[in-house]
């Protein structure tokens, strides 16, 4: 009896090794030897897992919806629905998950699986909450289904349950579902373990960067800095994320943002130079290149991304961005519309094509890709200040100001909305309101005044002088301006 | 081997003596190599090397204050020390006289030195006059002649210069920049042995003027020239030994000397470029495309010797690589010979020959003895098929450069061309002669004896079996091989060639019309010589294809069988076909 117990115990540790190692055929052999020869629960998971590591998505299902425990043990009834999820059966996979309702901040309402057992740990030291993962699991079935908002939810749940579901996040950020408000407000409610100090630091790096300068500058240097109270009790350790490719992408995004694009475009050639499929660094140092008009750059860029990822609808915009870049935009938007067709939830792409045709004046036909992508990311307030332009272009103003207020709404930080909120009042004739909004943007320009925020000053001098007939007092703001525009370009 | 920090101080007084002379080139190159030695590591942490490799700033604090007058003795191979600064130098008139010269007022700067009597001055009047009458040169043979045609203009002032020089020699007063001028001279005047031995004694006397060694590489054309000209032992020697055996198409041996001076000049991008320069005469063109791709990392502004790179691309097919290539030299400098090369190359690849054809005369324009340029527009007339000026073209290389094996194999295809099979078969040897070893120029003449006019099929089996043997990596030789073997009806010897040229094919999993071929031949041959088995074998093999051979092989094996039948009649009535 002994001797079969030590021989069962050597094999579960040949099942293990054999998954680590890849050899899945081995392990789901010998996984099925131990689980008929105990018929133990924990050795049918451990067969169902080696199923579904070898692909065999039907048979893992079959096993574990055949054992009785399945509805019993969350950890079962996971697996049984990553394997649905796997197979594409998301409603399927959303009734394997249970009934759930998850309210508009991602809080679980009444969770019936409170009661249900939940049997021994992986084994790992640190494990990430299994609600978490289930949470996220039906976040991306909802998506799948095309049920955004419970997906957005659903993912806010899986991020609160367990901060460490780094996925979730991603989903949420990436694909735009959350403004600047929302994600600020998600991540101040995550509860951090202590030592995950760092952690709440990176997401907030890594989440959209409309902050004042030294906010931003700041959240930087905490995690260049590396952790102290890490380093005291450990001295020989020094952890700094200094150099991590991840954290100098979310700073190279950062100077995309704030418009200085050729800071962005050294630091991430450096990167790419370091990690050249760096998928994110790749999107920023494309913008970079775009702005900077490095066409040749580009080109050697897209030629390798297509034929190295010729899946990715990133490497068929980067062919759009070429084509962009050397005005060819009937081109650019066959490429721009090849990769929304390829990944749907891909926000550049889509503004791509807005901005091909809105380059020829199309703007019918841009407005109807910006709406598409304002309805798909509604994160994001790119498209709807697009349109509100579009709108402006027509002379519509009434419709463009409405757009341009969506936009305020959805990120309330970008200067770039001011200054057209600006913009329209002018054109309407409220020039008073019109320096209102231009003397808000300027309060908005996250870093020192660069050309970038030239357009601004002299939107603003142009209002003040149309003011000054009634007011003399705005002359002398006027002047002020002025002075400070030809500081911006000296050489004028 | 000698000591990094002895080449560095040598370098640094070097490129100071150098510019001085207004020798730009020849202290460019050594500032290059001086930035090119490894740096000590335990002095500098490998990035701190790594960036300096990029930057060009390197080192600017030691100016002349703190220049160390002599090389350490210990570690050097000449017991030439270096030479103490020339008082002239300081002179006013010498200050007046550089500064016109580095604006390219050549007349002026010599004349500003008409009276003066020391060494530096001396040279640098030599010197103004010589670039005088070169540009004079220049301008003539634009004024008369057209980019195609030969020019007869000459330098003026050689004659002069000649006469001084030699004076001077025979004073011995001359130094050995005196002396290298007084080479160019001579080698412009036709007397290379003369210019060789006053070269020699040149760079014997001061080895880091790369000018010089490039002058006298050139005046090398075999290697027993080579051994016999009495050089002291130096680095620069090595170096010099390097560029040499790869113009003699030593490639190996140039390629061990570059290796051996990468010890020292780890970081050197000349090197690399040779390096380069000789894998790509190898054809090892994965080789040279990683090393270009890093010496533009390091060197992103870099035009020389990029033509090369542009022709591995071409060769290569890499469309992007080329096309991001011309683009970027482009931008950094249009009217550079080997930035029109490039571009070309470019058009080339891209179909336009026309364009094409512009680029390349361009390049001849900025510098009418590019050879590569008149090899690559030849062939860019051949695919025109404008023979003449193709012919035209491949000939003028030749002139410039009589062992350009690619451009008489280029003549060698106009002639083909032109249905003048005597007149190719005479450059297609000449071709040979300069690479024994490229099976594609062996085809080449194989196919010239082949042809209706000569149909000299012996010769054209001798010409295939050295392509076979020089690892012909298109496979033509094989197939035409046994082909030829087997018209003139000698079919051992094709059915040998057959089975090598399916061996090969099987090892290198090509499939192609050849295999039918082959296999039909071996099976008729095999039952021919009633050898039913192998017969067999090939047989159903060639099952596997469509065609009339598979119907032909069915009734080959059906023959087989029923001629085998009265031996083994039992066993074929258990598996019927």
């Amino acid at each position: 009896m002994m001797r079969q117990e030590a021989m069962v115990e050597k094999l579960r540790g040949a099942v293990r090794d054999c998954m680590s190692k890849h050899l899945y055929s081995s392990a789901i052999f010998f996984a099925d030897k131990v689980a008929a020869f105990t018929s133990d629960p924990a050795d049918i998971y451990m067969q169902a897992q080696a199923l579904f590591l070898g692909r065999h998505y039907r048979r893992a299902f079959h096993l574990l919806n055949a054992s009785h425990i399945v509805l019993r043990d969350l950890r079962f009834r996971y697996l049984a629905a990553k394997c649905l999820e796997e197979l594409k059966e998301w409603d399927q996979c959303l009734l394997m998950l249970g009934e759930a309702k998850v309210d508009e901040h991602g809080n679980v309402l009444d969770s019936k699986d409170c009661n249900a057992i939940y049997m021994d740990k992986d084994g790992e030291d640190c494990e990430i909450n299994i609600l978490s993962a289930i949470c996220f699991l039906r976040g991306k079935a909802y998506e799948a289904l095309e049920n955004r908002s419970q997906a957005h939810q659903w993912y806010k749940a899986a991020v609160k349950a367990d901060p460490l579901c780094y996925e979730a996040l991603e989903c949420l950020i990436d694909n735009h579902m959350l403004t600047y408000e929302e994600e600020k407000n998600l991540l101040s409610s995550l509860r951090f373990a202590p030592e995950d100090g760092w952690l709440s630091s990176f997401y907030s790096c890594f989440i959209k960067k409309y902050d004042k300068e030294n906010v931003v500058e700041a959240k930087f240097r905490e995690l260049e800095m590396g952790h102290r109270e890490l380093n005291t009790s450990r001295s020989s350790m020094t952890c700094t994320l200094k150099n991590n490719t991840d954290l100098l992408a979310c700073k190279a995004e950062y100077y995309h943002q704030s418009g200085e694009y050729q800071k962005c475009f050294d630091l991430t050639s450096e990167l790419l130079e370091r990690d050249p499929f760096h998928l994110k660094c790749t999107l920023v140092h494309l913008a970079a290149a775009m702005e900077l008009g490095h066409s040749n750059e580009l080109y050697l860029m897209a030629c390798n991304l297509v034929k190295d990822y010729p899946q990715k609808a990133l490497s068929w915009f980067a062919i759009g961005c070429y084509y962009y870049c050397i005005k060819k935009y009937d081109q650019s938007r066959r490429f721009f519309s090849k990769a929304t067709s390829l990944d749907g939830t891909f926000l550049h792409a889509w503004i791509g094509h807005g901005n091909a045709f809105a380059a020829q004046e199309e703007g019918d036909q841009a407005m109807s890709s910006f709406r598409t992508a304002a309805r798909l990311f509604p994160g994001c307030h790119l498209p709807t200040l697009y349109i509100g332009m579009e709108y402006m272009r027509t002379h519509s103003f009434k419709l463009a100001e409405q757009f341009f207020m969506q936009a305020k709404t959805i990120c309330p930080s970008d200067p770039l909305v001011y200054n057209e909120l600006g913009v329209v009042a002018y054109h309407m004739k409220e020039y008073k309101r019109a320096v209102w909004w231009f003397e808000k943007t300027l309060t908005f320009v996250p870093s020192s005044l660069s050309e970038m925020w030239e357009p601004t000053l002299v939107n603003l001098a142009h209002a003040l002088r149309k003011l000054s007939c009634w007011f003399p007092g705005s002359i002398k703001r006027l002047y002020h301006i002025m002075r400070k525009l030809l500081l911006c370009q000296p050489e004028v | 081997m000698v000591s990094k920090e002895s080449c560095r101080s040598e370098l640094r007084t070097a490129i100071h003596q150098l510019n001085d002379r207004c020798l730009h080139s020849a202290s460019r190159w050594a500032a290059e190599q001086l930035v090119g030695i490894e740096q000590d590591p335990a002095k500098f942490t490998p990035s701190h090397t790594r960036f300096q490799r990029g930057s060009s700033s390197i080192r600017r604090r030691f100016g002349p204050s703190d220049l160390p007058s002599t090389p350490v003795g210990g570690a050097l191979y000449v017991a030439t020390p270096v030479h103490e600064e020339d008082d002239s130098a300081d002179s006013d008139f010498y200050l007046l006289a550089k500064a016109y010269f580095d604006c390219k007022e050549y007349r002026r700067a010599a004349h500003v030195l008409r009276d003066q009597t020391g060494k530096n001055a001396f040279f640098l009047r030599c010197y103004a006059l010589y670039l005088a009458g070169e540009k004079r040169k220049e301008e003539e043979s634009i004024e008369l002649e057209g980019p195609l045609g030969k020019c007869d203009a000459v330098n003026r002032e050689l004659t002069s210069l000649e006469n001084e020089l030699s004076k001077q020699l025979k004073n011995e007063t001359i130094d050995p920049f005196g002396l290298y001028l007084y080479g160019i001279v001579l080698k412009e005047r036709g007397r290379e042995d003369l210019a060789r031995t006053v070269l020699v004694e040149s760079v014997n006397s001061y080895p880091w003027n790369w000018s010089a060694w490039s002058e006298l590489q050139s005046l090398c054309s075999t290697i027993d020239i080579l051994n016999g000209l009495g050089l002291k032992n130096h680095w620069m020697k090595d170096f010099f030994l390097g560029s040499a055996y790869q113009e003699l198409r030593m490639h190996n041996e140039s390629l061990s000397k570059y290796e051996y001076l990468q010890g020292i000049f780890r970081f050197s991008n000349h090197i690399q470029a040779q390096i380069a320069k000789a894998q790509y005469s190898l054809r090892e063109f994965e080789e040279v495309e990683v090393i270009f791709e890093e010496l533009l990392r390091n060197d992103p502004y870099r035009v020389e010797d990029m033509d090369m790179y542009s022709n591995v691309l071409y060769a290569k097919e890499v469309f992007p690589a080329l096309s991001y290539l011309a683009h970027r030299v482009f931008m950094t400098d249009k009217y550079r010979p080997e930035s029109c090369c490039i571009i070309g190359n470019y058009y080339s690849l891209k179909g336009q020959h026309e364009k094409s054809v512009m680029y390349f005369r361009r390049a001849l324009k900025l510098n009418k003895n590019y050879l590569s340029a008149w090899t690559l527009m030849g062939h860019e007339y051949v695919e025109m098929k404008n023979t003449p000026a193709a012919v035209d073209a491949y000939r003028r290389a030749v002139d410039i450069n009589s062992c350009d094996y690619r451009a008489w194999y280029g003549l060698g295809q106009a002639y083909e061309m032109m249905c003048m099979p005597y007149y190719a078969l005479y450059y297609f040897r000449k071709s040979v002669y300069l690479q024994p070893n490229d099976s594609r120029l062996w085809i080449a003449m194989a196919q010239c004896y082949e042809t209706e006019q000569l149909h000299m099929l012996e010769d054209a089996i001798k010409c295939y079996k050295r392509a076979a043997n020089c690892n012909d990596r298109e496979a033509i030789a094989l197939p035409r091989l046994a082909k030829l073997h087997s018209e003139l009806g000698r079919l051992e010897e094709a059915a040998y060639y057959y089975k090598k040229d399916l061996e090969r094919m099987e090892a290198e999993e090509r499939e192609g019309p050849n295999i039918l071929e082959a296999l039909m031949f071996l099976a008729t041959y095999c039952r021919s010589q009633k050898k039913f088995e192998e017969a067999e074998v090939y047989c159903t093999r060639l099952l596997d294809y469509k065609g009339p051979e598979k119907e032909k092989a069915k009734s080959l094996l059906r023959g087989m069988r029923t001629s085998q039948s009265g031996l083994t009649s039992t066993e074929t009535e258990h598996f019927p076909p």
